[in-house]
């Protein structure tokens, strides 16, 4: 056919730009690309810029790269191995063993440099320079280490970085990420990791034999990673770690009026200099607590108790219940916690002496459904939304599987809280019906400081409360401070108005540990803190006393630091008993 | 069965020899990087005799029974393409791959010999009417369009453009008017500008680069810079079996793939390129002497199709592998490391064989 032997002359056309582009590489270009090879002479500069910084609210650094000093090693350079080995061991605290393994390790490009040890000491620094003319193929190299200037007391939030794997690096390359970089692992770190690592650039340069750059080959222009500005306050972040201390459980707060994370801590933390070791200690120090640990809420549940009956007409705020100490109900006995009980008591002295055998009644009369459903429209039994993975929703029961209405009014029972809910419940009270959105993310910023984009505050819906009930309950709250079980939180001239929980973790008597909790807000009047302090095991007084020292730390700083507003407006404050 | 005397040699040699030379340099560019790679060797064996029993299997197998099934395995491959978009396993933001049973399929591979039978089915239903220009454009409107758009999406550029010079060689050979080819051509670059918008970012930046392979030395421009230093530095003579330090020093990357060519032309030169450009332009001419002995229009057809797959998947590699063309991902046939490809290739070559089987019976 015809057709085909046109076929055939068009397949050995087609072969001949082929043979003329070989010709042409192979003939005509050879020098230059057996330059190009045999110096192995296309060398490929990165440049090292700075991941973004990670701020607090006021400007102050959770996180910044700093210059310091890399040990680093090119593969193909290295003499003598296990002498490096010998020597360096004793100095980076490796065994010798780990080293040769990591010396004698297949690397797919040999001629790049490896990183063996970041931020080394002055006396590391010292040690190496004076054997380095042994140590053939290893270099100190000035490079970046990241700082967390709160460590542990911020880890919870900020994260901390890990080196990248070789997943990561086969779908990262294009961004600019190479072997031995650093990747976000956790919180903030983790969560805006792209953001925060920019991208790296770098050059493609001809050297000649002596490692003399000859000519550009093409260029890359890194991007900077932006910085990340948090609604954390530093200083408040700082003392509620510290005045938590070693304890295990959580502190959150939060500004009521906008929903602001302003401290969040979780206890154990871990150090983000070296986070390896605390991976897999049998404390969690890796859980963030504060969004998913699941506390029964105890007497704290006893304001959604006394909202309801309130709002429910169940009870008025002049009845009188009779607290014997002990209610029986068929055949079981309920006590309450003081077993002499109460006597004759009325709403707001329930509330601040905490009385079971009060609130149990009232929450009879509003009964199971009305209870839960005003927990439900606190917004809890839903996770709060806070910008920070992992939080879980608690656990809102259906009626009839709460345990009774007895049980449920004092927070006993099957209905369980994190700690980020009982902060953003108090702090709903505290704005008067508002449930915010907690947020830990305020804006983002180009390392210049431009402004990218701004988070504001979210309304996450509403809880409705009558003005009447609004102002007993707050009353009540204050009286728990003032006069009440709550007293160890209070702040000499600040109003602060609270309450105290305790769960017991199982039977009573049992001798288990119970955990006691502590949610407020303060000032009273002008609310601008609101805390919540949960202890995995301990009396909810000692969660007060925690609450307390926060709060004193705070506002009495906050005075001495010329915060007069705090300090006229706290004077002013009629103080009512 | 496999009649002997209807065996066709030259085609056969032919693949033997291509095979070895692909063996030889995958163990090769897999010698001295490591262990990973020993086993790249190995597995290449069990994909080559996965192949081979292919091969005899569809040498003994009818090929009209694909031709006269054409429809439904066209619209089978549809789904499995239209499939893998949403429960592929992609690669570098890819999703061409199926896994089966540990191994990764990619069902384009199989998908273009579909393709071909699909297109030789029609060519012999309308073999009346093959003149007419609406004949050419209800075929690439509904046989080639479909398949070239899901193949792109995928997003595979490589193997979504390879279809068209099957497509227009198939219908050539087939005695289409040259004018009416040449019209379908200027249409469809009139519709280029679209085809922008259906690409990936990864895709543009490939193409960019390779308008200006500066503009990102240290990405997609470094692949092209090092395979182009590995075949100059080749030179006439080439620096000798297990040699090439590009290959070896790991800078090129991908070499036991798509840029295999490149461990060729650096370890036995100007010399071995051109004898493998040679290996290629007779194998090529044999599938073509295949396509004109036969009597069967169906076996011209297939015949051509595939001498036209092989054409354009040798020439877009070795051009790419020189920086000629844009980085878009196709295998050398028989040469470059992977099972989709290699089984699809020698499966091709079975048909061929039949083909030439079926020759008396006509």
């Amino acid at each position: 056919m015809d057709r085909l032997d046109w076929l055939r002359r068009a397949v050995i056309l087609v072969f001949v730009p082929l043979g003329i582009g070989l010709i042409y590489l192979q003939v005509f270009s050879y020098g230059r690309f057996k330059n190009f090879s045999e110096g192995n002479s296309v060398r490929t500069l990165y440049l090292d810029i700075p991941r973004g910084k990670i701020l607090d609210r006021n400007g102050e650094i959770l996180a910044e790269d700093k210059l310091g000093f890399n040990l680093t090693f090119v593969p193909f350079d290295l003499s003598n191995p296990k002498r490096c080995a010998d020597i360096l061991a004793p100095i980076l605290q490796q065994s010798r063993s780990d080293l040769l393994q990591i010396f004698s390790a297949r690397y797919p490009n040999p001629f790049e440099i490896q990183v063996l040890a970041r931020g080394l000491s002055q006396e590391q620094l010292h040690f190496v320079e004076e054997q380095l003319a042994q140590l053939g193929g290893i270099y100190i190299q000035a490079g970046l280490e990241r700082r967390y200037p709160l460590g542990e007391h911020a880890a919870t939030i900020v994260g901390y970085l890990g080196e990248v794997n070789r997943d990561e690096l086969a779908s990262l390359r294009n961004e600019g990420v190479r072997s031995g970089d650093l990747l976000g692992r956790a919180g903030i770190e983790r969560i805006f990791d792209a953001l925060l690592r920019g991208e790296r650039g770098g050059t493609s340069v001809v050297v000649d034999a002596r490692g003399h750059q000859i000519r550009i080959l093409g260029q890359k222009e890194s991007k900077p990673g932006n910085s990340i500005v948090l609604t954390i306050d530093a200083g408040l972040q700082r003392a509620a770690s510290e005045k938590l201390g070693d304890r295990p459980g959580s502190v959150v707060i939060l500004a009521p009026a906008t929903g602001e994370v302003l401290a969040l801590v979780s206890k154990p933390s871990y150090d983000p200099y070296r986070p390896a070791a605390y991976l897999f200690s049998k404390s969690k120090p890796m859980l963030n607590r504060a969004l998913t640990g699941l506390y029964a809420p105890g007497s704290v549940f006893k304001i959604i108790t006394a909202i309801a009956a309130l709002e429910e007409g169940a009870i008025t705020p002049d009845d009188q219940i009779e607290c014997t100490g002990v209610i029986t109900l068929g055949e079981r006995e309920f006590h309450c916690w003081k077993e002499e009980g109460h006597g004759a008591i009325s709403f707001k002295s329930a509330l601040a002496q905490s009385c079971n055998i009060f609130f149990g009644e009232a929450g009879m009369k509003t009964g199971e459904s009305a209870l839960l459903d005003y927990a439900l429209r606190a917004g809890l039994g839903v996770p709060t939304g806070i910008d920070l993975p992992g939080e879980k929703s608690g656990s809102i029961p259906e009626p009839g599987e709460s345990g009774g209405a007895l049980n449920l009014s004092i927070g006993q029972g099957a209905l369980l809280l994190t700690p980020v809910q009982m902060a953003s419940l108090i702090a709903t009270v505290a704005n008067g019906g508002n449930i915010m959105r907690p947020e830990v993310i305020r804006e983002l910023r180009t390392p210049d400081g431009t402004l990218v984009e701004k988070y504001g505050p979210a309304l996450r819906g509403s809880f409705f409360v009558s003005e009447g009930t609004l102002k007993l309950l707050r009353e009540a709250l204050r009286a728990v401070v003032d006069i009440g079980t709550g007293h160890a939180a209070a702040v000499p001239g600040i109003p602060v108005a609270g309450k105290t929980g305790t769960a017991q973790t199982a039977q009573r008597d049992l001798n288990q540990p119970t955990r006691g909790s502590f949610v407020c807000y303060a000032p009273a009047d002008a609310p601008e803190l609101a805390v919540a302090v949960v202890l995995d095991s301990g009396a909810s007084s000692e969660a007060a006393v925690i609450a307390g020292q926060i709060m004193r730390n705070y506002f009495l700083q906050a005075r001495e630091a010329g915060g007069e507003d705090t300090a006229v407006k706290s004077s002013s404050e009629p103080t009512e008993d | 069965m496999i009649n002997r005397e209807r065996l066709y040699l030259p085609v056969l040699v032919l693949t033997g020899v291509l095979l070895f030379i692909g063996l030889v340099l995958i163990f090769s560019s897999s010698r001295v990087i490591g262990k990973d790679l020993n086993d790249l060797f190995l597995k290449q064996l069990i994909w080559l005799a996965i192949g081979l029993a292919f091969l005899i299997l569809l040498a003994g197998t009818d090929f009209h029974f694909w031709t006269r099934n054409a429809p439904f395995f066209y619209l089978l491959i549809l789904l499995l393409l239209a499939a893998v978009l949403f429960i592929g396993h992609g690669r570098s933001g890819t999703q061409r791959w199926f896994r089966l049973a540990g191994f990764n399929f990619q069902p384009s591979e199989f998908g273009k010999l579909f393709f071909i039978f699909t297109l030789a089915a029609y060519l012999e239903w309308r073999k009346d009417a093959v003149k007419r220009f609406g004949t050419l454009f209800f075929a690439a409107l509904f046989i080639l369009l479909p398949p070239f758009l899901l193949v792109l999406l995928q997003p595979n550029l490589g193997t979504a453009f390879i279809m068209i010079p099957i497509f227009l060689v198939m219908f050539y050979a087939a005695g289409s008017p040259r004018k009416h080819l040449v019209t379908l051509v200027l249409t469809g670059c009139c519709a280029l500008p679209f085809l922008w918008l259906f690409l990936k970012d990864y895709q543009k930046q490939r193409i960019l680069v390779f308008l200006n392979p500066s503009a990102d030395p240290l990405g997609a421009g470094y692949n092209i810079l090092q395979s182009r230093i590995a075949i100059g530095s080749g030179g006439i003579f080439g620096k000798g079996f297990l040699k090439g330090t590009q290959t070896h020093l790991a800078f090129l990357p991908e070499h036991h793939t798509d840029f295999i060519f490149s461990v060729l032309a650096e370890e036995w030169g100007l010399l071995g390129s051109t004898v493998l450009l040679a290996l290629y332009l007779l194998f090529l001419i044999e599938i073509i002497r295949i396509a004109s002995y036969t009597r069967d229009r169906a076996g011209t057809s297939v015949a051509v199709g595939i001498m036209a797959m092989f054409a354009t998947q040798v020439f877009i590699n070795i051009a790419m592998t020189m920086g000629f063309l844009p980085v878009v991902g196709i295998p050398l046939p028989f040469l470059s490391y992977g099972g989709s490809s290699l089984i699809a290739s020698l499966s091709a070559v079975g048909i061929l064989l039949n083909i030439k089987q079926q020759e008396t019976f006509i």
